[in-house]
């Protein structure tokens, strides 16, 4: 499987190399979709040039990124392009191997359940064969690589691809079961952008899960475990926190990158949900919606851990998707990496209700964002109304597309269970409603 | 003394159109005292060349009668000697060449199409989304890139008089251009002055058919300015009969009835401002017109028509030799002395280039601390043997 692997990205590093020499790099580099005030290349140039000058970076609005990002840049800042590049593809091989081992992992846990009895008697079509999920590894590293929104954002140097890489490492590190690695990655990935934050839960349940501490309240393993894991994410968080200090002897970063990502200032026309809301808000009531507005994006973790808590990797999934449509900043870069999922459930086709209608609407939306900012922008002949309204059925149809897949895997474990072919009491053919 | 200043100043170099017989520096007598009346009357307005700025703000089909308002303002400026060269007429949109125009290539100002004012030499300088609010001051101030074209320019100078005619949607003090933007009274004010300071016009006379169109001239405070409005402030200027044909109404009724005094008005007239003043009364016009002439020096009645809608050419050719005041050699010996004896001024050197070229460039690059280095190092390589063991030590050093 190494050989596919390499051509892709062979493929994939080709495709953004002619993009970068050619003329659209500049113009993709501009776009509002692609380039967010939090990760936009030329804010990092800016910040490195006022350093240069003896001027601290997060003095003024310009600069966002985190002190290890300074440090990242400050020696590779001429070969910025080998390093998009590099990224994007650890970003893909970390997925193969941790696809490639929880796959393993799946097909184990499915055998054991069979051999349990647990399943249902006809659900024989709805059990996965390692044939089938032979080529799982190879397409998600590819949805990640060939993804139109990957290369755009890889073209446009949005360090929205360095987040994904940590948060690739963090779901390799988990899925191969090492607590300090996961949470040292995931730490990384909360300083980095502070929504990572909520994937502690599904972290958390996959590495009980793999140590075989059931998840009982009352249970001492799972106290004892869950405090371990939290420990090892806090200091390390704390460690990193200081050490950025160090570089630049103030904590100044800190109101610059979390407060500017918790109380979002700027409001740049982008792919999310904030910028709308808060240009017509009256300040009196802006404190309060900016409140309702963060709580959401963490607001879903417990329920979910509730609903999902057998199911980790898929908890992880959608957790990954709840960040990049309400996050404060979203651009393309962090759709593409819940999307780089989506070939993990694709035995779950079969229990999709709206994929054609979604994938049409994130398809026209993608392609309908840069017409209508020009048409506002530059033409002047529509009004932001316009952009955000495909701005919001781009979100709704992410949304839609997430809680298609979390109905199409919840009603698949139920036919497991009870039967692929379900009857009411009197005989009659039932319908799976889900409430 | 006063009509001998005004023939000095006129012989200086402005582009004027004073006849040959006054180029040279020769000694006149004024002999004849009709003669001197007729110079008098000569030396009044002061004004040697006329410009016209004629601005029509609204488009589509249906603001029809606000580009025919414009065009018959040019028609009668152009007829009574205004060259296309000193017009400057913004038209915010084609109605001859509209589709929905049912006659193409014309533009009625009368019921029964009975006057095209569009013809075939009409010349239109700024057309469609040209005509903004930018660009009508742009013009007025003159701040205009170099690469615009003259035909796009106001060339005015101190000796021009300038007529400025606006029409379109307006309201209590601002006008509305495009549907998209508008002008208010206080900027026009400001872009008048700016002019005045700029000398750029002798006297000014502003006309405007809008809706409370007196609100456009309440805020100017420039000498020389003369205005006059279709309709007072909370009034609406309204319009002249519709045509079935067309399907629109064609005029205002304010330009209308001005079109209808201007048609007898020729090159010679010597009607004066009060009368139109009085054109448009009530019973006509359901509004009522208004002027405003206290920042205008002249009065009204020795105001013609024509020394603003005309470029009427004074010249009068005599046989008498004319003798002027004696005091004009005492002028010309006082003048080589007015150069004052002042240090001479340098300008201030704004960016010191010679200072800057010559200084070696101080680059303070920055590192990042030493401390820090080895800090982030020594943890990376802590989780790295913490991971993988601390037998892959041995095969590294």
């Amino acid at each position: 499987m190494a050989a596919p692997l390499v051509l892709g990205i062979l493929v994939a590093v080709t495709v953004r190399a002619v993009l970068y020499r050619s003329s659209l790099a500049g113009f993709i580099s501009e776009r509002v979709e692609v380039a967010s005030p939090l990760n936009a290349w030329k804010r990092v140039v800016e910040g490195l040039a006022l350093l240069d000058l003896g001027v601290s970076p997060y003095s003024g609005d310009v600069f966002h990124e985190t002190p290890l990002i300074i440090y990242l840049f400050h020696f590779l800042i001429e070969y910025s392009e080998l390093v998009f590049m590099i990224t994007d593809v650890l970003t893909a091989v970390a997925l193969y191997l941790a696809v490639q081992d929880f796959n393993k992992v799946v097909f184990k846990k499915q055998k054991l359940l069979i051999e349990l009895d647990r399943y249902a008697s006809d659900v024989a079509e709805l059990i996965r064969t390692p044939m089938e999920m032979h080529y799982i590894p190879l397409k998600v590293a590819l949805f990640y690589l060939l993804n139109p929104y990957t290369v755009m954002s890889c073209v446009a140097k949005s360090t929205c691809a360095i987040n994904n890489t940590v948060i690739a490492f963090f779901i390799l590190a988990t899925i191969k079961g090492s607590t300090l690695l996961s949470a040292i990655f995931l730490s990384i990935a909360t300083y980095q952008s502070l929504y990572p934050l909520t994937l502690f839960a599904p972290a958390l349940l996959y590495l009980l899960q793999r140590q075989f501490i059931p998840v009982k309240l009352k249970s001492k393993d799972f106290w004892l475990y869950t405090t371990q894991y939290a420990a090892l994410y806090l200091c390390s968080l704390v460690v990193i926190v200081c050490l950025s200090f160090f570089l630049l002897n103030s904590w100044d970063f800190i109101p610059s990158v979390y407060g500017f990502i918790l109380s979002v200032p700027d409001l740049t026309p982008n792919i999310g949900l904030f910028w709308y809301f808060f240009a017509e808000m009256f300040e009196h009531f802006s404190l309060f919606f900016v409140c309702v507005f963060q709580i959401n994006v963490f607001f879903y973790t417990i329920p979910l851990a509730v609903k999902l808590k057998e199911h980790p990797i898929f908890f992880l999934f959608i957790q990954l998707a709840i960040i990049s449509i309400f996050k404060s900043y979203p651009t393309v870069g962090d759709v593409a990496l819940y999307m780089a999922f989506l070939p993990l459930w694709s035995h779950l086709y079969r229990f999709l209700r709206n994929i054609f209608i979604l994938s049409c609407v994130l398809i026209v939306c993608s392609l309908l964002f840069p017409v209508l900012w020009h048409l506002w922008i530059y033409a002047g002949s529509a009004n932001s109304n316009f952009y955000y309204a495909i701005t919001l059925t781009f979100n709704v149809g992410q949304i839609l597309l997430i809680s298609d897949y979390f109905y199409a895997f919840l009603r698949r474990e139920y036919y497991l269970t009870h039967g692929l072919y379900l009857t009411r009491k009197d005989g009659t053919e039932a319908m799976l409603v889900l409430k | 003394g006063q009509n001998a200043m005004f023939l000095f100043h006129s012989i200086s170099p402005y582009p004027s159109l004073l006849p040959l017989s006054f180029h040279h520096h020769s000694e006149f007598h004024w002999f004849c005292f009709h003669c001197q009346d007729q110079a008098e009357q000569f030396f009044r307005s002061g004004h040697t060349n006329n410009w016209a700025v004629l601005v029509c703000t609204s488009r589509f089909w249906f603001n029809y009668r606000h580009v025919a308002n414009t065009l018959s303002v040019y028609r009668s400026v152009k007829r009574l000697g205004i060259p296309d060269s000193h017009i400057v007429l913004m038209l915010a949109d084609d109605m001859a060449c509209n589709p929905r125009n049912p006659k193409p290539a014309t533009v009625f100002s009368h019921k029964n199409m009975e006057l095209n004012v569009y013809g075939d030499d009409v010349e239109v300088d700024y057309r469609s989304y040209e005509v903004t609010v930018e660009n009508f001051l742009r013009v007025l101030t003159g701040r205009i890139p170099p690469s615009t074209p003259r035909s796009k320019r106001l060339l005015s100078d101190d000796r021009s008089n300038i007529l400025i005619y606006m029409t379109g949607h307006g309201g209590n003090g601002f006008l509305k251009f495009q549907d998209s933007e508008e002008i208010t009274n206080v900027e026009l004010a400001d872009a008048f002055e700016q002019m005045w300071q700029k000398r750029r016009y002798n006297e000014l006379l502003f006309i405007i058919d809008t809706c409370q169109g007196a609100s456009m001239y309440e805020r100017f405070y420039s000498p020389n300015i003369m205005a006059l409005a279709s309709s007072q402030v909370g009034e609406d200027s309204l319009s002249h009969q519709p045509d079935l044909g067309i399907g629109v109404h064609l005029m205002d009724r304010y330009t209308f009835y001005v079109l209808e005094f201007l048609e007898e008005i020729h090159p010679a007239s010597q009607t004066n401002m009060n009368d139109l003043f009085q054109v448009c009364p009530r019973s006509l016009c359901v509004s009522t017109p208004g002027h405003r002439t206290d920042l205008f020096q002249r009065d009204p009645q020795n105001v013609l028509i024509t020394d603003f809608f005309g470029s009427v050419r004074k010249v009068e050719i005599t046989t008498e030799t004319v003798a002027l005041d004696p005091n004009l050699v005492g002028l010309e010996t006082r003048v080589p002395n007015d150069e004052m004896a002042t240090e001479p001024l340098k300008y201030a050197e704004q960016l010191p280039v010679a200072q800057i070229i010559h200084q070696k460039p101080k680059q303070k690059d920055w590192h990042p601390p030493g401390g820090f280095i080895l800090g982030l190092w020594a943890l990376i390589i802590m989780v790295f043997f913490k991971t993988y063991g601390i037998k892959h030590m041995k095969y590294i050093f």
